[in-house]
């Protein structure tokens, strides 16, 4: 799905009084254009500052319409950099003129305005960016660098007027000590404490990337011993017949190509459809029918694809190990998990008693739930069959 | 075939001379000419050409 294009503020000539700029910026706002319109004659009162505010959104915003739109000069580069010190300085000048004039509110007030507009201003291009124009060429990206540095001129203008009206109207009298403290706390705590943060930050971070290390090469495991290792197990029962090992090795051959190349291949698309190709696969593998039973369905995302992979092993163990009982599938989708339980009526067997380097059970089955946030128990005593109970959050 | 005037150059000039008849006129008494008159035409003069500039270097 595509990001709808930012909102662009333009002025709006079909509704102007003068210039459209109010109209405009009402429509951006979402607001009446009267009400903007009010505060610009209550600007113009105060000084004549309204005047100044809409000569310059006049002459820098872009009316509707592309023939507007087209004529204003693409800037980049030193070139941007003079257009704004040159604008900057000329309604400097403008500022200065009125406070001579006497047309002049406080510079407690005006200087911290005039500061927030400009910061305002660096702050709302960097959001929202210019919009793309017509018959120009694709812009180069800009460096991350430069970017940063106009969002905190940006952010240092603002906090700068802040500050200066603060400092103005003496707000700041009081709280200055205690800021001061403050500061002086922090900055001594950082010096203490910056080389264990940093070092901490680095373990962190290099713990993460362990962990993800380990977690793929225990999917990797997990698929080998799903596919390669099963293949190889059913070559050596079949091995006196050629055309049967011929068929494993070629099927098992497209299987790892496929997911060497992450070609999505003829994989189910639903949980349903997913558990019915492991149990005919089953079947025709190891010759024990597989019922499978499924309430609901569900699209396959990343969890339910383990559960499915991990119901298959189940279905193979049954398969291998039940000692030719047919083995039962059964699935529900439920609102908040999707469970999936796999029965033999076979010899059952202790898990206590599995050997560590039998990957089926551990690896394929319960440490592929657990890596996926789902829960996998096994039920099973001896001549009592085995359940394999599995679960994933939805 | 004349060469066309730089806009930079011409907008500089222009404005360097305006502030000679102003600093003239101020010197023959015309003008009473303090630092919160000369700070502003300061500013229009570098801002202007500054923005002459920089509008020469559009494409």
């Amino acid at each position: 799905m595509s990001a709808r294009p930012a909102p662009v503020l333009r002025r709006d000539p079909a509704h102007r009084v003068l210039g459209g700029v109010c109209a405009g910026i009402a429509r951006q706002v979402g607001v009446d254009p009267l009400v903007v319109r009010i505060a610009f004659v209550a600007a113009a009162f105060a000084g004549g500052l309204g005047f100044v505010l809409y000569a310059v959104a006049w002459v820098l915003i872009p009316a509707d319409g592309e023939a507007r739109a087209a004529r204003v000069p693409r800037l980049a580069g030193r070139g941007a950099v003079e257009v704004a010190l040159g604008v900057g300085l000329l309604v400097l000048a403008l500022l200065l003129t009125f406070r001579a004039l006497g047309l002049w509110l406080t510079d407690g007030v005006v200087w911290p305005v005039v500061l927030v507009a400009a910061g305002g201003a660096l702050l709302w291009r960097e959001s929202v960016g210019r919009p793309p124009q017509p018959e120009e060429p694709e812009p180069r990206p800009e460096r991350p660098a430069a970017v940063v540095s106009r969002t905190g001129l940006g952010v240092a203008l603002v906090i700068g007027a802040g500050v200066a009206f603060l400092g103005a109207t003496n707000a700041l009298s009081g709280a200055r000590d205690v800021v001061l403290s403050v500061l002086v706390v922090a900055l001594v705590l950082v010096i203490v404490f910056a080389p264990w943060i940093l070092r901490l930050a680095r373990s962190l971070a290099a713990e993460r990337s362990e962990r993800i290390r380990s977690e793929e090469r225990a999917e990797l495991a997990a698929h080998l011993h799903d596919s390669v290792l099963q293949t190889l197990a059913l070559v050596q029962q079949r091995a006196g017949d050629p055309r049967a090992v011929a068929a494993l090795a070629r099927r098992q051959e497209r299987e790892l190509r496929a997911w060497l190349a992450q070609r999505p291949g003829t994989e189910a698309t639903h949980l349903a459809a997913a558990l019915e190709a492991a149990a005919v696969e089953v079947e025709r593998d190891h010759g024990v029918p597989v019922e499978v039973v499924v309430v609901g369905d569900a699209e396959l995302d990343e969890r339910s694809r383990a559960l499915a992979a991990a119901a298959r092993e189940a279905m193979v163990n049954a398969a291998k190990f039940g000692g030719g009982s047919a083995v039962d599938v059964f699935a529900e989708v439920l609102d908040h998990e999707v469970q999936v339980y796999v029965r033999d009526r076979g010899p059952g067997f202790e898990l206590a008693g599995v050997p560590e380097d039998r990957r089926g059970v551990r690896e394929s089955i319960l440490g592929r739930m657990a890596r996926h946030g789902g829960r996998a128990a096994v039920h099973s005593a001896p001549g009592q069959g085995t359940e394999v109970e599995l679960a994933v959050p939805r | 075939m004349p060469s066309r005037p730089e806009l930079t150059s011409l907008v500089c000039g222009l404005l360097v001379a305006l502030f000679g008849v102003v600093l003239l006129l101020d010197a023959t008494g015309t003008l009473d000419l303090r630092f919160a008159a000369l700070a502003p035409l300061a500013c229009v003069l570098v801002g202007a050409t500054l923005l002459a500039s920089g509008l020469t270097r559009r494409g």
